[in-house]
């Protein structure tokens, strides 16, 4: 811990040093990088060349001009909770660690907007701003501890994002570093719909391969009046997705509308949050609604009919606050708590239209059959975004490949019946090549292209989002046959 | 020269190699490190991670490290043990982690195999040796160190110390700590010396044993009468077998296993007839609830170790689980609690301690926020890592409410660190232990009915 000098024979590393003023804000020692290899996305681990501190916005500046300039690539992380590897340094990046710019900077509650640095945790955005009776609707499960920086990076989603949108409908204005080291606003003044290109909407989402984002406008929003959480067990798997879709059918908009199989409780119930689930029903709801009080037990009497008819085994309504919290804490410590059963997993995070649930549950099933690895399902069930869990142990040789394999097979289901790849989670490198499933070359370039503009010697982020021309996809298919 | 896609190499998936680095006996273990899927959960929960920013700083970075040793990819060397020692070992993470990941466990195991390799030099060693080695396992030695501490005090030498600003040439911590010793008094052991039971008030309903802890029956005596109090009057009898020792906690949490090994095996021994075994000191209470995995290697101690843990209880739990006299006398006093990292997350021990001090009239409780946050002192954390324990202190004291008196907790070392905080930033809280506050409040029952007894027994004249 102790105040140590920088002494290496890298100039680089000593360059750098010196702009994020020292030894305490640079890591460079193996040791220290190899916590830096991956992050929520384990399968693939490269070593960075440093991971540097910056505290400010011309810190930043300076760092990504220096790397530009002498042509060393380099990214940014925040918490490193992303599930699609899009933090990870392939290429021996320098990594810039936004972690210690984690200030609120401005909470202006009578236009509804706040302003934080990237690496403010998403969930004391909320926390700051509760006794006031805000709150910031973006959830991802990850909440406790990963930041808005990444939040905007993946256009991060969460479990309430079916009635209040995903990341992207809550960001008003960005402050952007651009790979050349100059600093750029967008969505002035937080005002929405800036004449102009929409590039609020083209930031948000690219995965950190357009600039890193330095400050960041949201939308915050009046607690509602009322909230009901509903939890209901079922005997089937399509019992419980046919009332998904019934509830929507009904004209009802759920705040949230999960959906959890038996292996997923297996594993919830197995780790640090258990609320006692039964262990031999096939699927759970939890379902929230939420807005003014008048018309809330009407829903929620309308929610308990839909289930009956699909001969739910048992429906509750939470007690209080507590109860409520106590689902919830079991339903978004559920990708941990696979850890519980099982050594390693892989998450995929299609999307699919509502209506095909049942039946693409049931492919997924086969697919577990036939590559011989569990998968668990946990997802948000009211806007068809999947999340096959695939359980894997690294250790055994093979199994890897094989995980990747039926995690990719999973989204071509998917893309089959004309959904897509990721809700949430990103492309990263995990879905890189899957890309192919949902856009054709020319689509790919057309967006390629774009990057060009922003990131024209591809410095920053490389080997992200897209796929690899021509040869990776051969190896791919290559690895699928031998896996299968 | 820019990067093309077609530069990035497909990685092989991460796998495991037969080539670890841990060469001594009790590695950590690979099934506890399984369990880990690098979710992130915990980082927010860490302080050194919140102070740093830096993952090999936080509890998945260092599970990770702690791996990647045991894979051949690390050796144990000094960048290695730089942030598995500068870990509080708050335990923190384990309660956020969603899959149970026993850190705790990786990091004091990692830590006996850094001692191993790389045994302590210069201060550190002077330090550990004086405390591990020399003085807590030894009853006789901490005794008199209490008499010296008590000589310092009531001699008036404290006071020429202070004044003479003697104070500054110690090491700021030091100086820092002198500030907040605590009255000595008499340890129980010294004093219940002999006494084969100590008999509850009334009727016997169980006899418990009583750990005084090393520490603790040098330092806060008192805090060991509180509780002898208390334990008695709810119907108690007291043993305090005689052979007992420090728990070892210390030990364990400085890579000091063997030792740790030695005090557990004794301590095992001395309590063996003991129904139930009370502990008034958090990270005393949890390392004898953790002694079996000291004992991965000796499966016949891992056993007697197991049937002895599950006979340990902290005092508040004690006291909630088998029922209690509830104080009438009004104490008139707003405090505030605090989460002794080893009783919260440790043992799971949150609500008893609160319920036990609402439960005395006219006690106001102030929330305090992030209560379950470490406060820094962690074991000797305070004496080895001074500017991260000094760090986390700040941030704890911010939290502390400005309108209370008293800040409870249940456990020695938080005492002293937290008093320690009042003192450095002007504040001017009593910090107080759980016990304490229940016994303060019989003795102020006692007395008011001796008054009132008083008062009829005159007026019948």
């Amino acid at each position: 811990m102790a105040l140590k000098e920088v002494k290496t024979n890298d100039k680089h590393i000593r360059n750098l040093a010196n702009i994020v003023g020292g030894a305490r804000s640079i890591l460079y020692h193996k040791e220290d990088l190899l916590a830096y290899d991956c992050d929520g996305f384990t399968i693939h681990k490269h070593l960075p060349k440093a991971v540097v501190f910056p505290k400010d916005t011309q810190e930043v500046s300076k760092l990504v001009k220096y790397c530009s300039d002498n042509h060393l690539p380099f990214l940014a992380r925040g918490a490193g909770t992303g599930l699609s590897g899009g933090a990870i340094p392939v290429n021996g990046e320098v990594i810039i660690s936004l972690v210690r710019m984690k200030r609120l900077l401005h909470v202006d509650f009578e236009n509804r907007r706040a302003m934080v640095e990237p690496g403010f945790v998403n969930l004391k955005l909320t926390n700051s701003i509760s006794d006031k009776g805000y709150y910031y609707a973006p959830d991802p499960s990850s909440q406790y501890c990963c930041t808005i920086g990444g939040n905007v990076a993946e256009n991060a989603g969460g479990a309430h994002c079916l009635k209040y949108g995903v990341t992207t409908n809550h960001i008003l204005g960005l402050e952007v570093v651009l790979p050349n080291g100059k600093i750029i606003e967008i969505g002035k003044n937080g005002i929405p719909d800036s004449p102009g290109y929409d590039l609020l909407g083209l930031i948000t989402g690219s995965e950190g391969t357009l600039g890193i984002v330095t400050k960041i406008t949201v939308r915050i929003l009046k607690n509602p009046e009322a909230k009901q959480t509903v939890l209901a067990y079922f005997d089937n798997v399509s019992d419980g997705s046919r009332a998904v879709s019934d509830i929507i059918s009904a004209g009802i908009v759920p705040a949230a509308l999960e959906m959890m199989d038996k292996t997923a409780i297996e594993a919830v119930e197995a780790a640090a949050f258990p609320v006692g689930h039964p262990r031999d029903i096939e699927a759970l709801l939890l379902i929230e609604v939420d807005g003014i009080s008048a018309g809330i037990n009407e829903q929620i009497s309308q929610i308990l009919h839909v289930c009956e008819n699909r001969n739910v085994r048992e429906v509750k309504v939470a007690k209080d606050e507590s109860e409520r919290a106590r689902w919830w804490a079991n339903r978004k410590t559920g990708f941990g708590a696979m850890g519980a059963i099982s050594p390693d997993y892989l998450v995929q995070d299609g999307v699919i239209p509502r209506s095909r649930l049942p039946e693409v549950l049931s492919r997924i099933n086969k697919i577990s059959e036939e590559s011989g690895l569990r998968i668990a399902n946990i997802f948000h069930a009211g806007d068809g975004n999947l999340h096959p869990l695939v359980l894997f142990d690294a250790r055994i040789p093979g199994q890897t490949e094989k995980a990747l394999a039926a995690g990719s097979a999973c989204l071509q289901v998917c893309a089959d019946v004309g959904g897509t790849i990721t809700g949430e989670h990103g492309v990263g490198i995990e879905k890189r090549e899957e890309m192919r499933f949902v856009f054709t070359d020319e689509e790919i370039k057309a967006q390629t292209d774009i990057r060009e503009v922003f990131n024209p010697d591809n410095l920053l982020n490389a080997g992200k989002l897209f796929p690899s021309p021509g040869r990776c996809a051969e190896i791919k298919k290559e690895m699928k046959e031998a896996a299968l | 020269m820019s990067i093309t896609e077609s530069d990035v190499k497909e990685r092989p998936a991460c796998t495991t190699t037969s080539l670890s680095n841990y060469r001594w006996s009790d590695p950590p273990d690979e099934n506890k490190w399984a369990d880990c899927v690098h979710c992130g959960m915990c980082l927010e929960s860490c302080p050194t991670y919140e102070l740093t920013g830096q993952e090999q700083h936080s509890p998945r970075g260092r599970v990770h490290l702690i791996k990647s040793v045991a894979e051949g990819k690390l050796q144990v060397n000094e960048q290695f043990m730089d942030p598995v020692f500068a870990c509080l070992d708050c335990r923190a993470c384990t309660t956020a982690c969603p899959a149970d990941v026993d850190v705790g466990g990786l990091i004091e195991e990692a830590r006996g195999q850094i001692r191993q390799a790389m045994p302590l030099t210069g201060y550190k060693k002077a330090v550990s040796k004086l405390f591990l080695e020399s003085l807590f396992p030894h009853q006789q030695r901490m005794n008199a160190l209490g008499r010296l501490l008590k000589f310092y005090q009531k001699s008036g030498m404290q006071k020429v110390v202070r004044k003479s600003g003697l104070l500054k040439v110690m090491p700021d911590h030091l100086a820092d700590m002198e500030r907040i010793l605590p009255d000595i008094k008499e340890p129980v052991r010294k004093k219940y010396k002999g006494e084969k039971v100590i008999n509850a008030k009334g009727e016997t309903k169980h006899e418990v044993a009583l750990l005084t802890g090393c520490v603790m029956d040098v330092m806060f005596s008192d805090i060991n009468e509180a509780t002898i109090n208390v334990l008695t009057r709810n119907g108690n009898d007291v043993v305090i077998p005689e052979t007992q020792t420090c728990c070892g906690a210390l030990h364990v949490h400085a890579g000091e296993r063997e030792m740790g090994r030695n005090l557990a095996k004794q301590n095992i021994e001395a309590f063996k007839d003991a129904e139930k075994i009370i502990v008034n000191a958090a990270g005393c209470g949890c390392m004898m609830k953790e002694y079996a995995e000291l004992f991965r290697e000796e499966p016949e101690w891992q056993a007697k170790a197991q049937d002895f843990s599950a006979k340990v209880e902290d005092i508040s739990k004690y006291l909630h689980d088998t029922g209690y006299e509830k104080p009438q006398a009004e104490m008139k006093t707003r405090i505030t609690y605090h989460d002794a990292c080893h009783l919260a997350h440790g043992q799971g021990v949150r609500e008893e301690p609160r319920n036990l001090l609402l439960d005395i009239p006219g006690v106001k409780m102030v929330h305090m926020p992030d209560a379950e946050r470490c406060c820094g002192s962690a074991g000797i954390y305070n004496l080895t890592n001074p500017e991260m324990a000094g760090e986390v202190l700040k941030s704890k004291m911010k939290n502390v409410p400005e309108e209370v008196e008293m800040i409870s907790m249940g456990n020695p070392g938080c005492m002293l660190q937290m008093a320690m905080g009042v003192q450095k930033y002007g504040r001017n809280q009593k910090v107080v232990h759980t016990v304490q506050l229940l016994d303060w409040a019989y003795q102020k029952e006692d007395e008011l009915r001796g008054e009132r007894d008083g008062i009829k027994r005159s007026q019948n004249k």
